[in-house]
């Protein structure tokens, strides 16, 4: 099955390169987010940003997500439905959970692809200047590994939910207003708990499990705190890998449902 | 050849049934097909044949029966039996943006082909189903239906399969496309077996070994054509076209046998040519036997005769009538019970 995955992998990292939709939404989401970048370097010694600068990249990805992801999901699933090609390439040696995970792995790569494409204004800053570069704590690794894996553990769980949101319908639109509209809620509700106080850590009963399980879900957005300085929250990556694992899941089950 | 050495058939369907919501859309159906055979798959719309067919190639599962494809029940098959499968699915669905052989390419992956066998089975395939290099090269959402066709039917040969499921290949085909469609069944006839439904039954007349009926998820009739119309159509029909008058002709064929009946009489031309069509329900040879009998009378002059073999179209209204009958006065009873 893991060479079934693999094609199906290639196969939609393919088209979403030959698709201009992809080009068009990354030119604009990288411009805009360019320029966010830049205005916030130039005025970055008048706020009162307690992170280090090159945090600011990882959050403008992550709550330009909603933006973003939907554009690289909306088709995969919903156009295949749409077209019935979704029936041709069930017919083929493949179960429905390689389909989603290969579809959802293109579509992480890609956005993954994307931050690093993001990544490349702190490193054409850091070359062209260095010694600004320098003041900005550019120089530090673990701000650059620390900032990635945060985008990397959220682009997960958001494409997964673009995944998920795209396997309920056969309108490649709805899926995007809908993989929209659920990650953003996903992001307030994050937004919205940030600073609030931590659930309590004594595992006494189910009740406090899920507690914990949903604050600490409420509060990824509280970790950047750490993630920011190079300090990974083992605790939130699990989390955002039960989110995937959650709609994921929920997709194949989607997909299972449509051939029965 | 004894039974037991007799080659297990390719597919093998006992009791199968399905059930969509309220519509039950197989009732227990139960046919086999053997190696090399291409067998049609006939019956009107909403009879269950896409089901079954959807069902044979591992796309959906039945509720309850066995389903057997290369002796291989597909109920506990984990998904290997479908390289043994070519499908192509009603109207075809394929991606737009691919082109012919990065479709083809990731359709053999998918299939399990590697290397340059990967490579022999397309160039195979698009040889088989007369797609041309540059063809090959097009994107699929600019192609035209014909070739979209043939490019579904080169994915359903990439693995060599054992048995191929066409469901409506030649719908809105050109009849040359058509053509081609045959040629290539033809060309793989006895090595591949072929499971075609078609609404076109002078093609499924034209190339099939066998056809299975369906109506209302029941098969209604099945065999050879041959088969077929002896079990639906009673009465041989036969015409002749004589310079005679009505009452001797038929006097003279009544001489040879008795039930024999005139259906219609109408001159040819001029000269007094006639056409006689009559009926018998003794089957061609006593047809056969009038037609010596005729020649054999001086004074009678025969131009044409001719043993009129109903075809599939009226075999098929025949074999669904009953049935199409008994379930619309079943579904309106049911309606007026409702009602009441």
């Amino acid at each position: 099955m893991m060479q079934r995955y693999w094609v199906i992998l290639r196969k939609e990292l393919f088209c979403l390169f030959i698709s201009p939709a992809t080009y068009v939404s990354t030119f604009y989401f990288l411009a805009l987010l360019g320029l966010g970048f830049r205005f916030f370097i130039e005025s970055f010694s008048g706020t009162n940003w307690i992170l280090p600068p090159l945090s600011s990249l990882a959050l403008g990805l992550l709550f330009g997500a909603p933006a973003l992801i939907p554009f690289l999901t909306m088709r995969s699933i919903a156009e295949e439905r749409r077209l019935g090609t979704l029936e041709t390439l069930m017919s083929a040696p493949v179960n429905a959970s390689s389909v989603i995970v290969g579809k959802w792995s293109a579509s992480y790569l890609f956005f993954l692809m994307i931050c690093c494409g993001a990544y490349a204004f702190p490193i054409l800053l850091s070359i062209m200047f260095p010694e600004q570069a320098l003041t900005l704590g550019f120089n530090k690794v673990e701000h650059w590994i620390g900032g990635f894996i945060f985008l990397m553990t959220f682009g997960a769980s958001f494409s997964a939910i673009g995944i998920f949101s795209s396997s309920v319908t056969k309108n490649q639109m709805v899926a995007g207003m809908l993989s929209f509209s659920l990650i953003t809620i996903y992001l307030s509700v994050m937004a919205f708990s940030y600073g609030e106080p931590a659930a309590n850590d004594n595992l006494n009963s189910f009740i406090d499990f899920f507690a914990i399980l949903g604050g600490s879900l409420n509060e990824g957005l509280d970790k950047i705190n750490f993630f920011a300085v190079g300090i990974l929250d083992i605790q939130t990556i699990i989390h955002q890998i039960i989110v995937v694992f959650f709609f994921l899941s929920l997709a194949t089950l989607q997909i299972e449902k449509i051939r029965h | 050849m004894s039974a037991d050495s007799k080659p297990l058939p390719i597919i093998e369907v006992l009791n199968l049934k399905k059930r969509y919501g309220l519509i039950q859309a197989l009732k227990g159906i139960s046919f086999s097909v053997g190696k090399g055979e291409i067998v049609g798959f006939l019956g009107p719309n909403g009879a269950g044949k896409s089901t079954t067919l959807k069902i044979l190639s591992g796309l959906i599962p039945a509720d309850s029966g066995e389903a057997k494809v290369c002796g291989v029940d597909l109920a506990e098959e984990d998904g290997e039996v479908r390289n043994h499968i070519g499908f192509l699915p009603e109207n075809n669905p394929l991606p737009e943006d691919l082109r012919v052989i990065e479709y083809l390419k990731f359709r053999a992956m998918l299939k399990g082909l590697k290397g340059s066998r990967k490579r022999d089975r397309i160039r195979i395939a698009l040889d088989i189903c007369d797609l041309e290099r540059k063809v090959s090269e097009r994107k699929i959402g600019n192609l035209s239906k014909g070739f979209r066709q043939r490019v579904g039917i080169a994915d359903a040969l990439l693995t060599e399969p054992r048995l191929v499921i066409l469901d409506e290949p030649t719908i809105g085909l050109d009849p040359r496309q058509s053509a081609i469609t045959r040629k290539m069944m033809e060309r793989l006839r006895g090595e591949v077996t072929f499971l075609l439904s078609s609404h076109i039954l002078s093609e499924v007349e034209a190339c099939c070994n066998r056809m299975i009926i369906l109506s209302h998820g029941q098969i209604v009739a099945e065999g050879t054509l041959m088969e077929l119309q002896k079990e639906f159509i009673n009465k041989t029909v036969f015409e002749v076209v004589a310079l005679t008058k009505r009452i001797p002709l038929q006097k003279s064929v009544r001489e040879v046998d008795e039930t024999c009946e005139l259906l219609q009489d109408e001159p040819v031309d001029a000269s007094g040519k006639k056409r006689f069509i009559f009926s018998t329900d003794k089957g061609e040879v006593v047809a056969e036997s009038i037609l010596k009998h005729l020649m054999g009378i001086p004074k009678l002059r025969v131009f044409e005769f001719q043993i009129e073999r109903p075809d599939l179209e009226t075999i098929f209204l025949r074999a669904t009538k009953k049935n199409w009958e008994e379930n619309d006065l079943l579904g309106r009873r049911a309606r007026r019970f409702r009602k009441e």
